[in-house]
């Protein structure tokens, strides 16, 4: 019985009822896709770490059945990851992942996208580099599609197996020993989990708030209908029970579209630049059983906001018809963030990755928290310094209702956490480009300096390749290109000296930068696609408070209009009334949240970061604006009503 | 002639149906008229044209001399922001906001200063019975009382014109009555004409005169009165002779009806606050 009746309220709401459906709708579905998107990047970022764990061998104790090592090339701008392999006497070990068979001592195999470059570019510029590959490498090898991979089979005892390498990790891997190829993440592919778990956090948390304030929608739409329903004796049961159920088949409906919508959306995430390139579409389809959970858990958590919505309703019949004032936050509210704030500085870059991660999410509930209580005394500030009636009404409303007020600006507020966060975290940009003639360098075998030099100089003239070699301090030889040479007569170096010395590449200055340069361009991509996704939720929910709260007024608003009231007060006031908070408490966000990201500073505050943080800002309220103004309309259209008569 | 608001060959039609069929109604300084008739009659479409709320399709609203109704939306708004003040049924005022400063919203729409605009607003409260309700919400309000504010709120920018739509329509009897007395008095007072909306033929009774509208028209028989009315809200009886005597009210409760209350049962009279400031 309780199920027809919700089915009927909800078909019989009305032009009203109906739009505050499809608002509901509409916001669940937007929720949905972006929390998907939330999700599906973690598992993202783990399908490329398990991908490449074959790259990162790990040394066995006993049994070894090959010798893998490797180290990076590179070709115009971009790296190439350059993986030897060597098979023990007697041995025939499994292939690694995407090739069909392990490879034989000389066998060259490359990805599709380096064989697809070999082929374009002068083979004395790059093919030369790896002669006669035998095929191409399968996606199962491959972080992404474009990504530069070659696979070098070598006898065990070749001097590129037992040579040393370059001391830096990040440069090259030693030749180990390993029992199989199946190896473990990498120190940097776990980073970007962690990183992108991070982002999570930050993107949840609004998503979570617009789904709530979406949730509510439906409510402040049924509110007086539930109460006349309390009145006629329905009991809290019946009244809860209709209302999550009438929330609840809005937000599966709501979060199916958003699926329908995400996956309609992965091909354009999939552009996204990360690790040096776009992503495998199958990489961003979350796994059936978290996308059965998102689409369980949504509906949930909308059923859960409805209720919470619901308990003036349920506690009192008369509380929603007598617009009782709502009793005064609690200070607690603030309490619990300074509480959490008061941690941080006991936070450094050495605490676990765990602890950091939760105390973030603390933070950010907390503002969220704190935010209505912020809110009311902005109002009442407003209300009391207020000489015009733009700003009265204002002040006055946000004071009635600090919550839904909070609610329009909580989502650029807490952008501008997630952006002031992220500002000061912002590593400080590389030097790039070292100045003068691009030098190759090369680390040559103790006691063998002169020796390579001379062979490189006869390399390089057989090249063409105008250069000076000398030798410098610690067996490094250095091929200084005269003039100034185009990319190709570089290339052209590079191949000419490729293998001088086993295991080594000669590299220039900005090729030993190229890995600091990546993760820098990654976490600026990072915070971009954060700090998009925050404000398509900002913005969205801006948009649909807005709306409710012109429809919830509609009857007011349409007397004061009929009263005289120019349309343009009626909308300055609502104006006021969203950036006032917003203004106080965007930056009182930001605030907050550079103040989280202290204790992981590394160095000074950059300008990139702060530009971004002005970007946000600037963002943020032209979409919050852009966004009031979209329900503009809908205040003319209903104040243009001649006879306002209660519903 | 000192006709405030004259509506000449007032036509209005949605659709198919014909809301006003060409209405002619003159109110004269300081009169009450009560614009009774069944629901749909059209008498809710001839107050919103008279108020400058709609455009008629047809003929022409004067106010004071001008034509108000070929105005632009943003020139009829500040007139009704200025020179009308209008009293509803319920809702009118912001839930938000306490009762002086609901009263004070029209002043301070017009660019008085706020404190100006609530210390004006508060000399409304006493006459009109609302001691000590300023800083009230009007979810803290009776309806009786709301209503009050209302009154408060429409008359204090002094207006030419109070148009007043079914204003005690979700008030009880007695309470009604006290309303309409109130609403009445006040608006005598403040030489203001009074235009009320109403089916209840008690609230009609308070007004000077009553027009009936039947399908779009005036009913024959309640046009404008013959002779000079008397002036103020003490006059005795004016109701005694009169077109209603002969009109379709003959039978209705004008000469016994409400009347015997009407000179002050509170005892004291409404005046307002006396400053005569215009805004």
């Amino acid at each position: 019985m309780n199920l027809d009746l919700t089915w009927r309220l909800l078909k019989g709401g009305g032009r009203r009822g109906l739009l505050g459906t499809w608002l509901t709708l509409g916001a669940v579905a937007v929720a949905t896709a972006l929390l998907l998107f939330a999700v599906a990047a973690n598992f993202a970022f783990g399908a490329r770490a398990e991908r490449t764990a074959w790259r990162n061998p790990v040394p066995a104790a006993s049994g070894a059945v090959a010798v893998e090592a490797s180290r990076y090339d590179f070709v115009r701008d971009r790296a190439i990851t350059v993986i030897d392999l060597a098979a023990l006497p007697g041995e025939s070990p499994a292939p690694p992942p995407g090739l069909p068979r392990f490879p034989a001592p000389g066998e060259v195999w490359l990805s599709p996208a380096l064989a697809a470059l070999a082929r374009e570019l002068p083979a004395g510029e790059l093919a030369d580099r790896y002669p006669g590959p035998e095929g191409v490498l399968g996606d199962a090898a491959l972080v992404h599609p474009g990504e530069l991979v070659a696979v070098v089979g070598h006898a065990p005892d070749a001097p590129a197996m037992t040579a040393q390498r370059s001391e830096d990790w990040i440069i090259a891997k030693p030749p180990v020993k390993v029992a199989s190829l199946a190896g473990e993440p990498s120190e940097d592919a776990e980073a970007y989990q962690v990183l992108s778990a991070i982002a999570s956090v930050l993107m949840v948390v609004p998503l979570l708030v617009f789904g709530g304030a979406a949730a509510r929608l439906t409510v402040a739409r049924r509110d007086q209908r539930l109460a006349a329903l309390r009145l006629v004796g329905a009991t809290p049961g019946q009244v809860v029970a209709m209302t999550v159920a009438e929330a609840v088949i809005v937000a599966l409906a709501g979060a199916l579209v958003g699926t329908a919508v995400f996956a309609l959306c992965v091909p354009l995430l999939a552009g996204i630049q990360m690790q040096g390139g776009p992503w495998f579409a199958g990489d961003l389809f979350p796994p059936p059983l978290v996308l059965a959970g998102v689409l369980v858990a949504v509906p949930l958590l909308v059923g859960l906001s409805a209720v919470a919505g619901l308990r003036r309703v349920v506690v009192s019949p008369l509380g929603v018809a007598k617009r009782e004032t709502p009793p005064a936050m609690r200070f607690v509210r603030v309490l619990a963030l300074i509480a959490v704030l008061a941690a941080f500085p006991m936070l450094s870059q050495n605490t676990s990755v765990t602890v950091v991660v939760v105390a973030l999410a603390l933070a950010f509930l907390c503002v969220n928290l704190a935010g209505p209580w912020v809110v009311g005394v902005i109002g009442r500030i407003t209300a009391a310094s207020a000489r015009g009636p733009a700003r009265l009404l204002a002040g006055r409303r946000l004071v009635d209702d600090p919550r839904s007020a909070w609610r329009t600006v909580s989502g650029v507020a807490l952008t501008g956490f997630v952006a002031g966060f992220l500002g000061l975290l912002s590593p400080a940009a590389f030097d790039e480009g070292a100045a003068g003639p691009p030098a190759l360098r090369v680390t040559a075998p103790a006691g063998q300096a002169e020796e390579v030099a001379g062979r490189a100089r006869e390399r390089l003239g057989a090249a063409d390749v105008q250069a000076t070699v000398k030798t410098a301090a610690n067996g490094v030889v250095v091929a200084t290109l005269h003039g100034t040479p185009g990319v190709a007569a570089l290339d052209r170096a590079r191949t000419a000296l490729a293998g001088l010395v086993p295991g080594r590449t000669p590299t220039t200055k900005t090729d030993d930068q190229r890995f600091g340069i990546e993760v820098l361009a990654d976490v600026r991509v990072g915070t971009i696609v954060v700090l998009s996704v925050s404000f398509l939720v900002a913005i969205a929910s801006s948009g649909i408070t807005a709306t409710s709260s012109v429809l919830d007024r509609r009857q007011t608003y349409a007397l004061l209009r009929l009263a005289g009231t120019p349309l343009e007060t009626l909308d300055r006031a609502r104006r006021a009334e969203t950036l006032i908070p917003l203004a106080v408490m965007g930056g009182g966000a930001i605030l907050v949240g550079a103040f989280c990201a202290i204790p992981f500073m590394i160095g000074g505050v950059n300008a990139v970061g702060m530009a971004t943080l002005g970007g946000c800002v600037v963002l943020g309220f032209a979409g919050v604006i852009g966004a009031g103004a979209l329900s503009r309309p809908l205040l003319r259209a209903v104040t243009a009503d001649p006879a306002p008569r209660p519903d | 002639m000192n006709d405030v608001l004259v509506g000449r060959a007032l036509a209005k039609r949605f659709g198919q149906t014909v809301a006003l069929g060409g209405v002619d109604i003159a109110v004269r300084a300081g009169e009450a008229v009560a614009i009774m008739g069944p629901s749909g009659s059209g008498k809710s479409t001839l107050l919103h044209c008279l108020a400058g709320i709609m455009k008629p399709d047809g003929g022409e609203v004067h106010l004071l001399g001008r034509r108000i109704d070929a105005m632009g939306e943003r020139k009829r708004s500040a007139l009704r922001r200025t020179r009308f003040g209008f009293v509803f049924q319920f809702g009118q005022l912001l839930p938000e906001l306490p009762a002086e400063e609901n009263v004070a919203l029209p002043l301070m729409l017009g660019g008085v200063p706020r404190a100006q605009a609530v210390r004006r607003a508060r000399e409304w409260f006493a006459p009109l019975g609302l001691h000590s309700m300023e800083a009230r919400r009007p979810g803290e309000l009776s309806g009786g009382q709301a209503q009050r504010v209302a009154i408060a709120r429409a008359l204090v920018s002094r207006p030419a014109v109070v148009f007043a739509d079914e204003p005690t329509g979700a008030l009880d009897q007695q309470t009604g009555q006290e309303t309409m007395r109130l609403l009445v008095e006040a608006t005598k007072h403040n030489d203001a004409s009074l235009i009320v909306v109403t089916h209840d033929p008690n609230v009609a009774a308070w007004c000077d005169r009553t027009v009936e509208v039947r399908d779009g028209h005036l009913l024959a028989g309640a046009p404008h009165p013959a002779g000079p009315h008397p002036a103020g809200p003490h006059a005795a009886g004016p109701h005694a002779a009169g077109p209603h005597a002969a009109g379709p009210h003959a039978a209705g409760p004008h000469p016994a009806g409400p009347h015997p209350a009407r000179p002050h049962p509170g005892g004291e009279a409404v005046h307002g606050p006396k400053d005569g400031t215009r805004a």
